[in-house]
């Protein structure tokens, strides 16, 4: 194995090591700023008078022709980041001649017009209930509206439309399949539960579950749990045979299986010493380079293990011998900064860097050296193929597939997080 | 008076809608692949909810100590549930229901459809035993009072009965039900009824997560062609089609 690679297995580790460290709510944070108020510095200006909340807004011209039209926009654009976003407005009072519409428009829309008659906008009007969509002339849409009544605008991102509602109901024709009730949030179910079920109609080779789970198994050494589960598997009824579906692939995570487990194990209890002892033993070129990540993050574990025993002593002097010269070193600054910071604190668990104190932090130092291992397979077909296990290949795929889907959707649409599909109890179908 | 909100984009949209697939490369897709962040925790999960789902119950024993992930369900509910299935699976389905009962007797209370399929169930095995008398005694007993309550139950009856028609049943239009498939049909219908009166989804999130992707590369496949995964066993991307 040629050296770059080894540094571009173990960088990755390192990554993975950080990722540990930090909360899912920052990996899932995708903040859009979202429509709260009325703009009021962008409006008609003097036609209107905007409440103290930025809520509520009157019109105060007397419209004499078309480009006599108040309006305001909300403060910030809907946010596309979803399924699909949902607003309402009541209607306190239509005027004399009934004229108000609700709508969707640029931020370069002329503000003295009628949403819908400008290009690039969409209006449904009350005093008709026709929708406009970029010119004057609009289109049989749904019932009129008027004082008291509460209408609403809504984008699909998933089918790339627009529709409104009357007083909770869709209207018009574009979603002619919803009769019931509406509120934003239960559109939104229905529309997922929708997508669900044509999710849930796509077939899948058999046993694939079966073996990705064993393959994942295998690649990062679960050797005991893999037993029992090929065990469990041969004698169901019936029996589940995915020994000749993998092919080569297997081969590659056979390697040093049992190698790998005892390793996982040391470092899973917290013995580091032991673990540099087997490799050192085993597999002596993976540590050879005392300033390699994976020896750094051996080093830090080992630092992090006396803490978690309390022999903080220990660990200061540890710390100077094996941790100090890292210090200078970009990528790994940060992890050596928290790891000395557990000193700082009298209970180091509940502390900001309490986290390395996880069982996370101990599972990824593992993760490193298993991969590290898997690199030193003579057969290894692929170089990089001992970072990721299938089960990480596809989630990676999925995630990038709905990634790009939304980028070339012009940005909306939903991303994929597989933290959100976990902790949902309802990804179930109907 | 006119109110309307802002949304940007609508017509960028239209317009990209109009325009040929954009191909991404090889490398390109790599890089995108690679700043896809997947925690080993969530995948742990995602492992242990497929074997507490599916019932294995010593691995997910042993993936608890050898991972530290925690299962989303009592680990000994399992095995109460899986001795259920297995019952089934044997073909002692009244072995089965007595201990569905003694595990919660609500379940087949308020679950009509099941216990009828269960009964179908044991009825099969009486006439794969070849024990016609008690086969008939109890198809009259026991199944027939129920197919008056529903037509499709009645219908389930009717054609279960025409099993005992054949002499040989390897030719007759009905053998499927004496299949060993029609077992396991009973025995994952009493598993999801189980897990759903545990609180507990009674499909794995694993197997749905794999149709989600094939779903999103077939979505994604109407404006690029970019490295597709075909072959969901071995992960491996193909060359984008051009």
């Amino acid at each position: 194995m040629v050296a770059n690679q080894q540094e571009q297995i173990s960088n990755y580790f390192l990554e993975q090591a950080k990722l540990s460290a930090s909360s899912s709510e920052e990996l899932d944070n995708e903040n859009e700023s979202i429509p709260m108020e009325l703009n009021t510095i962008n409006s008609s200006g003097g036609f209107l008078v905007v409440s103290t909340d930025k809520l509520s807004v009157e019109y105060t011209g007397v419209n004499l022709h078309g480009h006599d039209v108040g309006v305001i926009q909300a403060n910030h654009p809907a946010p596309v980041k979803r399924l699909m976003y949902y607003f309402e407005m009541k209607v306190i009072n239509a005027g004399a001649k009934g004229q108000i519409a609700i709508g969707f428009t640029t931020d370069s829309f002329k503000m003295r017009r009628q949403p819908g008659w400008e290009a690039n906008s969409y209006g449904y009007h009350g005093d008709d209930g026709l929708l406009y969509r970029g010119h004057g002339k609009g289109e049989t849409f749904g019932p009129s509206f008027t004082t008291g009544d509460t209408v609403g605008g809504g984008i699909n991102y998933a089918s790339q439309e627009v529709f409104f509602t009357k007083n909770g109901i869709v209207v018009g024709t574009v979603y002619k399949d919803v009769k019931s009730q509406l509120f934003p949030t239960a559109y939104e179910a229905q529309e997922r539960l929708k997508q669900q079920s044509m999710i849930e109609k796509i077939s899948l080779p058999q046993n694939v579950s079966y073996g990705i789970v064993r393959s994942y198994l295998l690649h990062y050494g679960y050797e005991d749990t893999l037993n029992v589960f090929d065990m469990a598997t041969s004698n169901s009824v019936p029996p589940i045979s995915l020994s000749q579906q993998n092919g080569f692939i297997e081969q590659d995570d056979m390697y040093a299986l049992s190698q790998r487990k005892t390793l996982r194990q040391l470092i899973r209890t917290g013995k580091i010493d032991a673990a540099f002892g087997k490799l050192r033993d085993w597999y002596p070129q993976t540590i050879l380079d005392d300033n390699s990540p994976i020896c750094f993050l051996l080093h830090s574990q080992k630092f992090i293990e006396l803490v978690r025993a309390g022999k903080l002593e220990d660990a200061v002097k540890y710390g100077r011998v094996e941790l100090a010269k890292f210090f200078g070193q970009e990528e790994y600054k940060e992890l050596v900064r928290e790891c000395v910071a557990l000193l700082a604190y009298e209970e180091p668990l509940n502390s900001p860097v309490g986290h390395l104190l996880k069982e996370s932090q101990r599972e990824a130092v593992a993760d490193a050296v298993n991969a590290m291992i898997l690199s030193t397979n003579p057969g290894l077909k692929d170089s990089l193929s001992c970072l990721h296990s299938q089960l990480e290949k596809l989630l990676r795929q999925l995630s990038a597939c709905c990634l790009e889907r939304r980028s070339l959707n012009g940005d909306q649409g939903e991303a994929f997080h597989l933290h959100r599909v976990l902790t949902s109890s309802k990804m179930e179908k109907h | 008076m006119s109110i309307f909100w802002v949304v940007r984009q609508l017509a960028y949209i239209q317009e990209s809608m109009a325009t040929s697939k954009k191909v991404i490369t090889k490398e390109e897709w790599e890089r995108k692949l690679n700043d896809v962040k997947i925690r080993k925790e969530d995948m742990n999960k995602l492992v242990m909810n497929f074997l507490v789902t599916e019932g294995y119950v010593d691995a997910a024993e042993k993936f608890r100590s050898e991972s530290g992930t925690e299962p989303d369900i009592d680990l000994a509910t399992i095995t109460d549930r899986m001795a259920v299935k297995k019952a089934v699976q044997c073909g002692n389905v009244e072995d089965a229901i007595e201990k569905v009962n003694d595990l919660n007797p609500e379940i087949l209370d308020t679950n009509p459809q099941l216990f009828f399929h269960l009964q179908q169930q044991r009825l099969i095995e009486l006439i794969r035993n070849g024990k016609i008398e008690e086969a008939l005694e109890f198809a009259q007993e026991e199944l027939a009072p129920r197919g008056e309550e529903n037509q499709s139950f009645l219908e389930e009856l009717e054609r279960t009965v025409a099993l005992l028609a054949f002499e040989d049943v390897s030719n007759c239009p009905v053998g499927e039900l004496l299949d060993i498939s029609q077992r396991l049909k009973t025995a994952s219908e009493v598993n999801a009824a189980i897990l759903t009166s545990q609180s507990h989804e009674k499909d794995p999130k694993l197997p749905s997560l794999l149709k989600m992707l094939i779903w999103a590369q077939n979505q994604l496949d109407e404006k690029a062609s970019y490295p597709r995964i075909n072959d969901l066993s071995s992960a491996k991307l193909e060359d984008p089609a051009i």
